[in-house]
C-alpha cells in the first residue's frame, strides 16, 4: 500500500501533466503519468552524480522544469490552434471502451501484483537495485563514492539509475524500515509499463476497427489481449519479476516504446509515447539502453524514411535530430558513469574459450528461451496472408519493423556473450532467462496484434480485398488515425 | 464466387490466427496464474516475511555494533555473504577490499557457528542487541 501511495502522490502526480501532453485526453494517462515520473527520477539522478545535491530537490527541479515547458508548450499550441482545427472531443461511447480497458488491464495486472503480499526477495533485486537506491538515498557523496568503491564492483555499479531512483523515493517518503518497499517499487513501475504496452494493443484495435466496422465482439477481444499481454509479460520473467530485478522493466519499456512508434500509425502523440519509453528504457539497464538505440534508429528510420523526398542534407540531420534527442539521457548516464572511472565486469577479463564454443553454447542458451519465436512466425505468416490489406488500411506498420528491433536486440545480447570475459555456461545459467525477456515480450506482443486484427478481420463488414476507402477518422485516437494515411509507406 | 471463396478463406485464417494467437497467451496466462498461486500461499508468505526479518534485524545490527562512517571488510569466501553485507552496510559503514584499510571485520554465521546458502531460518526471535537475527548471526571484530 506504500508502495501505491509513493507511485501515485511521488510518480504519478508530477508526470500527469507530461503525460497529458503526449497522450492527449486518453485513459493512457493513467499508465503513462508514472513511467514518465520515473524518467524524470531517473533524470534527478543523473544531476545528483553528476553536479551533487541529493534526489529530492533534483526531482523536484526537473519536475518543475518539465512542467513548465509543458505548460508553455500547451499555451503556444492552444494559440496556434485557434487558427486550425480543434479535434473533436471523446464520444460516451469511446470513453467507456477506454474506461473498461484500463479497469481489464489494471484487474489482470492485480494478478501476479498480489504475490506483493509476500516479500520475494534475494539475487540482484538486493545485491545490485536495492543497493543501488541506499546509494541514492544517500545523496551525491555516499552515491558517488559508493560506486567508485571496488567492493561494491559485484552490483555492476555502472548499471542506469531508473530503478533505484524509483526505490530511493520510496525511502524519502516512508523512511528505511521497510527495505522491501524498493522492491515494490520497482514491480508497480514495471506493472505501469505493461499497462503502456496495453493500451497501445487497445489503440490497435481502434484504429483497426475504424475502417472495417467491426463491431463490439472484436473489441472486447481487444481489451481482453490488451489485460493479458500483462500478466504473459510476468509470466515469462517468473519470480524476476517480483523480486526486483530490472530486466522485465526495461523490456517492458521497449516493448512499450515498440509498439507505439513501430506498430501503431505514424502521429506526433505516438513518436511522443514511443520516445518516452525508450528514454525509461535506456535509463533501466545497459542492455535496455543497447535495445533502446536500435528501437530509437529504426523509429527514425520509419519517421523519416529513406526515400523521402527532399534534400538529403537536411533529412539525415532530421533523422539524427530524432535518434539523439530520445538517446540523450541513457548516453549522459553513460557518459558520467565513465567519466568517474566505473566500468562494467563483464568485459575485464580475456576468456580461453573459443569464440565458435562461446557462440555455440549462447545459441543453446537463447534458445532455451525463445520457444514462442514459432507461433510468433507461423502467426506472421498467417497474418501477413490473410491480413494484409487490412493491416494496410489500418495505417499499421509493417510487422519487419518489430522483428528487426526483435533480431536487433538478440543480436546486442548474443554479441555481448561472445565477446564478454565471463566463463560462458555459468554466465549464461545466470542471464539468459532474463536477457531474451524482450525478445519473448515483444513476440507475444505481435501475436497479440495480429490476434486484434484476425478479430477485427472475422467480424469486418468490410469487403476481403483492399478496394476500400481509406478509414474514417477515429473519435477514439484521432491523431493517431490522422497518421494512419502516411503510413501506407511503410509497407512500400 | 471468388469474391465469396475469398472471404470464407479469410474468416477461416482469422480464425485460425485468432485460435493460434489465444492458445499461446492463455497457455502463458495460465502459467502465470499456477505461479501466483504458489508464492501467495500462507506458507511461502509467512517463509519471505520470516528472511525479510531476518535481513532487517542484520541490517538493525551492524548500525549497533559498527559506529556510522566506520570502515569495515565484509568479503567472505562465499559471495552471498559479501554481497548482503556490503548491501546491508550501505548509508552507515563504508566498506574496505582490503582488510588492513578497514577498522571491522563483519561475518555471517549459522546456528553451529558455520556459514551455510541458503541462509537459515529458525523461529528464535530476533535480537539485532545481540547479533541474534533467527538463526543467522552477525559476528563482529574490531581490527
Amino acid at each position: 500500500m506504500k508502495a501505491v501511495v509513493v507511485l501515485a502522490v511521488g510518480l504519478a502526480v508530477p508526470g500527469v501533466l507530461p503525460a497529458l501532453a503526449a497522450a492527449g485526453r486518453s485513459a493512457l494517462v493513467v499508465f503513462l503519468a508514472p513511467v514518465i515520473g520515473a524518467v524524470m527520477a531517473a533524470v534527478a539522478v543523473e544531476i545528483e552524480l553528476g553536479l551533487g545535491g541529493s534526489l529530492l530537490p533534483d526531482y523536484a527541479g526537473v519536475a518543475v522544469a518539465v512542467n513548465v515547458a509543458v505548460l508553455a508548450w500547451w499555451v503556444a499550441a492552444r494559440r496556434a490552434a485557434g487558427r486550425r482545427r480543434v479535434p473533436p472531443p471523446l464520444t460516451q461511447g469511446a470513453w467507456a471502451w477506454s474506461v473498461l480497458a484500463v479497469l481489464v488491464v489494471a484487474a489482470c495486472l492485480a494478478v501476479p501484483l498480489s504475490a506483493l503480499r509476500g516479500p520475494i526477495f534475494g539475487g540482484d533485486g538486493n545485491s545490485i537495485w536495492e543497493t543501488h537506491a541506499l546509494m541514492v538515498y544517500g545523496g551525491h557523496h555516499e552515491l558517488l563514492t559508493s560506486l567508485q568503491n571496488v567492493t561494491y564492483q559485484f552490483s555492476n555499479p555502472d548499471y542506469p539509475p531508473l530503478v533505484p531512483a524509483a526505490g530511493a523515493l520510496a525511502f524519502k517518503f516512508y523512511g528505511l524500515a521497510n527495505l522491501h518497499l524498493a522492491v515494490d517499487m520497482t514491480v508497480l513501475v514495471t506493472a505501469c509499463g505493461l499497462g503502456v504496452v496495453a493500451m497501445g494493443l487497445v489503440a490497435v484495435s481502434d484504429v483497426a476497427a475504424a475502417g472495417s466496422g467491426a463491431r463490439w465482439p472484436a473489441r472486447i477481444v481487444a481489451v481482453a489481449t490488451a489485460g493479458a499481454i500483462g500478466v504473459v509479460a510476468f509470466a515469462v520473467s517468473g519470480n524476476f519479476a517480483l523480486q526486483g530485478y530490472a530486466d522485465l522493466v526495461w523490456a517492458t519499456f521497449a516493448v512499450g516504446a515498440v509498439v507505439w512508434g513501430l506498430v501503431l500509425p505514424r502521429s506526433p502523440r505516438a513518436l511522443t509515447v514511443a520516445w518516452i519509453c525508450a528514454v525509461a528504457a535506456s535509463l533501466t539497464k545497459n542492455e535496455g539502453l543497447a535495445t533502446a538505440l536500435v528501437i530509437i534508429v529504426v523509429i527514425a528510420l520509419r519517421y523519416r524514411p529513406l526515400s523521402l523526398p527532399g534534400p538529403m542534407a537536411r533529412r539525415w540531420a532530421e533523422r539524427a535530430v530524432f535518434v539523439l534527442v530520445p538517446a540523450l539521457p541513457g548516453l549522459a548516464w553513460a557518459g558520467i558513469i565513465r567519466v568517474i572511472g566505473v566500468h562494467d565486469a563483464f568485459f575485464k577479463t580475456a576468456s580461453g574459450e573459443t569464440p565458435l564454443m562461446r557462440a555455440g553454447a549462447t545459441i543453446i542458451g537463447m534458445a532455451d528461451h525463445l520457444h514462442v519465436a514459432p507461433l510468433a512466425l507461423a502467426v506472421l505468416l498467417a497474418g501477413c496472408w490473410f491480413l494484409r490489406d487490412d493491416r494496410q488500411r489500418a495505417g499499421l506498420a509493417n510487422p519487419a519493423w518489430l522483428w528487426i528491433c526483435c533480431l536487433g536486440s538478440l543480436a546486442i545480447i548474443f554479441g555481448t556473450y561472445l565477446i564478454g570475459g565471463l566463463e560462458i555456461h555459468s554466465w549464461l545459467a545466470n542471464s539468459v532467462n532474463r536477457t531474451t525477456i524482450f525478445a519473448q515480450v515483444v513476440l507475444y506482443t505481435d501475436i497479440a496484434v495480429w490476434m486484434i486484427l484476425a478479430a477485427e478481420g472475422a467480424s469486418s463488414r468490410a469487403p476481403a480485398r483492399a478496394d476500400r476507402e481509406p478509414p474514417p477518422a477515429s473519435e477514439h485516437l484521432p491523431e493517431v488515425l490522422d497518421g494512419a494515411r502516411q503510413a501506407a509507406t511503410d509497407h512500400s | 464466387m471468388s469474391g465469396r471463396s475469398d472471404r470464407v478463406a479469410k474468416r477461416i485464417g482469422c480464425a485460425a490466427i485468432v485460435a493460434a494467437a489465444g492458445v499461446g497467451l492463455g497457455l502463458s496466462v495460465h502459467h502465470d496464474v499456477q505461479f501466483t498461486g504458489s508464492v501467495t500461499t500462507a506458507k511461502y508468505v509467512t517463509q519471505e516475511n520470516g528472511q525479510l526479518r531476518q535481513e532487517e534485524c542484520v541490517y538493525d545490527a551492524i548500525r549497533l555494533f559498527v559506529p556510522k562512517g566506520a570502515t569495515v571488510y565484509v568479503t567472505a569466501r562465499q559471495f552471498q555473504p559479501t554481497q548482503r553485507l556490503a548491501e546491508l552496510s550501505t548509508l552507515w559503514a563504508v566498506p574496505e577490499a582490503n582488510i588492513a584499510d578497514a577498522q571491522y571485520r563483519l561475518w555471517l554465521v549459522g546456528p553451529h557457528g558455520q556459514f551455510v546458502y541458503p541462509y537459515p531460518l529458525t523461529d528464535a526471535a530476533p535480537d539485532p542487541a545481540k547479533g541474534k537475527c533467527e538463526g543467522l548471526t552477525l559476528e563482529v571484530r574490531r581490527l
